[in-house]
């Protein structure tokens, strides 16, 4: 069995989805399922794709890095398309075509692949928005999204000419030997800002509050929880590969970042609605997940994406199916919420204090370790922005929680369904779980650092 | 040459969409840009004297000059994903102006 079946078959039942339509959300079902099962029967290789070697033709790289990726992306796909997939049964095709070219974003060692299906996951994306029924946010999302990866493709395209490559391991070597680290500073520019639209980085991300604060249950998670978390892969895979700056540039970047995360956290504090919070908190986070690897820590910015995606997924999928309920977000109609649903409650909670970074749950393990190794470089400053921003975090966060556990006279009534609930209590327990029984996670991060390197792969 | 069209285009479109507020307008700057970036993967493939890269009868030696057809393959693949964009975008135009009797995103009392 091979990787490429994560793409071609999820393209291909996309569209035998279109010719049975009645069928598509099973098969769609029945697809994400199939690709979390089918990762554990793969090998750890890189496929060769057309019978062409790897720097001429397209390879997939399938390593302990982009396994753990697959293994988070498809699962929560997974676990997002059970619970909404009735609700959304139109536009179950367009759900296929977002796992293929989620797959394939992931598993691609080619930077013009990872163009293609980046465009492909994001046309997918767009139309998952529609949901919204918002089509002025969506067209915001669409020009947003297609600037930026026409950017990628403009700083690509100036690599290509300078070094005669698109892949990535090739071009990692090339710029190696070649000593022109100030000539690709540009290029590169163009390809992060690119890729800094899709992840939510700060300049480029004025179409995040349009699609994410009129998210319901299916937008929300999918692009918080699973887009995001596709993306911080990918700035893994090339921040830590491909393009390592440590000089005068990677100076540049940390500061745009380190802006990202104040300002998605000064946000969040100033916000007075449920879902604008958990937005203004998931571009801080994504903002942190790109610092990290901008440092070079490539096996706990994985364990840092893994907890945010589980824990957003599980505070946007309560949070939107109350404003569906509800009709609103304010977090003063919410006032009360967790009396009656006390299960709830708790998975909203421990995914809360996970992310702010308490003790017993996964953030904290996460976070902790991240702090030892940058006190280990001798480096005060990014720890101190992590720090302060993870105590406005928890300020706003428990403020939350206080309002929405307060008792009241008149309680707001939401129902929540079995499956969303089994779905949001299995994921905080396994929060805690690894949050208390860390070594597993230790070892895996450890693991990854040194070898996330497979022969053609990343070199 | 060409790549100063490119780059000229490129601009044009940019400082459309920074611009305009009219639906369409925007999907055309949008257009406009894909065109002078395609414009721009073509000619630096661009060899001077070069042969398009095919053999044949004629051109059958390893020796002749042949221009890059690695960007000629790309641009193609970008042209269709401009398609696409295009398509999806003129779709939620007619969605836009559904909702809201308008192109003009000033005249939509939306953020």
């Amino acid at each position: 069995m091979s990787a490429i079946l994560l793409i071609a078959i999820p393209l291909l039942a996309a569209f035998i989805s279109i010719l049975f339509k009645k069928a598509s959300p099973y098969i769609l079902l029945f697809v994400s399922f199939g690709s979390v099962i089918i990762l554990g029967y793969l090998p750890l290789e890189t496929i060769t794709i057309g019978g062409f070697s790897a720097p001429y033709g397209i390879n997939l790289v399938l390593d302990q890095y982009s396994l753990i990726a697959l293994y988070v992306v498809d699962t929560l796909f997974f676990l997002i398309v059970a619970i909404a997939c009735v609700k959304y049964k139109k536009i179950s095709t367009v759900l296929l075509v977002a796992l293929a070219g989620l797959n394939g974003i992931l598993l691609t060692g080619d930077l013009f692949n990872l163009f293609v299906f980046i465009e492909v996951s994001g046309i997918a994306a767009y139309l998952i928005t529609t949901t919204n029924k918002k089509p002025l946010a969506t067209f915001n999302y669409l020009v947003a999204g297609t600037v930026g990866s026409s950017l990628y493709l403009l700083g690509l395209i100036i690599l290509y000419a300078m070094f005669g490559t698109l892949n990535m391991a090739d071009m990692s070597a090339n710029i190696a030997s070649s000593g022109l680290t100030i000539a690709v500073a540009f290029p590169f520019l163009l390809m992060f800002i690119g890729l800094g639209v899709e992840a939510k980085l700060l300049p480029f991300n004025s179409w995040a509050k349009g699609i994410l604060a009129h998210s319901n249950k299916l937008t929300g998670p999918m692009i918080a929880s699973v887009y995001a978390a596709a993306i911080g892969f990918v700035f893994g895979r090339l921040l830590t590969s491909v393009f390592v700056f440590s000089d005068k540039l990677g100076l540049i970047l940390t500061i745009i970042v380190i802006a990202t995360i104040v300002a998605g956290e000064a946000m969040a504090f100033a916000s007075g609605k449920v879902r604008e919070i958990l937005l203004f908190s998931s571009i801080a986070q994504s903002g942190l997940v790109v610092l990290i690897f901008l440092q070079g820590f490539v096996g706990w910015g994985v364990f840092l994406i893994v907890a945010n995606a589980a824990g957003k997924l599980i505070l946007f999928m309560i949070a939107n199916h109350a404003s569906d309920e509800l009709g609103t977000d304010e977090v003063k109609a919410f006032k009360g919420l967790f009396v009656n649903n006390k299960v709830i409650g708790l998975a909203f909670t421990v995914a809360s204090l996970s992310a702010i970074g308490l003790p017993m749950f996964l953030g904290f393990v996460v976070k902790m370790n991240i702090l030892g190794d940058l006190f280990a470089t001798g480096d005060y400053l990014i720890p101190a922005v992590i720090l302060i921003t993870s105590i406005v975090e928890g300020i706003y966060f428990v403020r939350l929680l206080m309002k929405l556990w307060y008792k009241e006279d008149n309680l707001p009534v939401v129902q929540y369904e079995f499956v969303l609930k089994y779905v949001v209590v299995v994921l905080a327990v396994l929060i805690m779980l690894f949050g208390v029984y860390s070594a597993p996670v230790e070892t895996t991060a450890n693991d990854i650092d040194a070898n996330t390197i497979v022969e053609g792969g990343n070199l | 040459m060409l790549q100063y069209a490119a780059i000229v285009l490129l601009m044009l479109g940019l400082y459309g969409l920074l611009t305009q507020r009219n639906i369409i307008k925007i999907i055309i700057s949008l257009n406009i840009l894909e065109i002078g970036l395609n414009l721009f993967i073509v000619s630096v493939g661009f060899v001077d004297g070069g042969l398009a890269p095919i053999f044949t009868s004629v051109n059958n030696s390893s020796n002749l000059v042949f221009v890059d057809p690695l960007p000629q393959a790309l641009v193609l693949t970008a042209i269709v994903i401009g398609v696409g964009t295009t398509a999806l975008g003129l779709a939620l135009a007619k969605n836009i102006y559904q909702k809201y009797g308008t192109f003009e995103i000033d005249e939509m009392g939306e953020e």
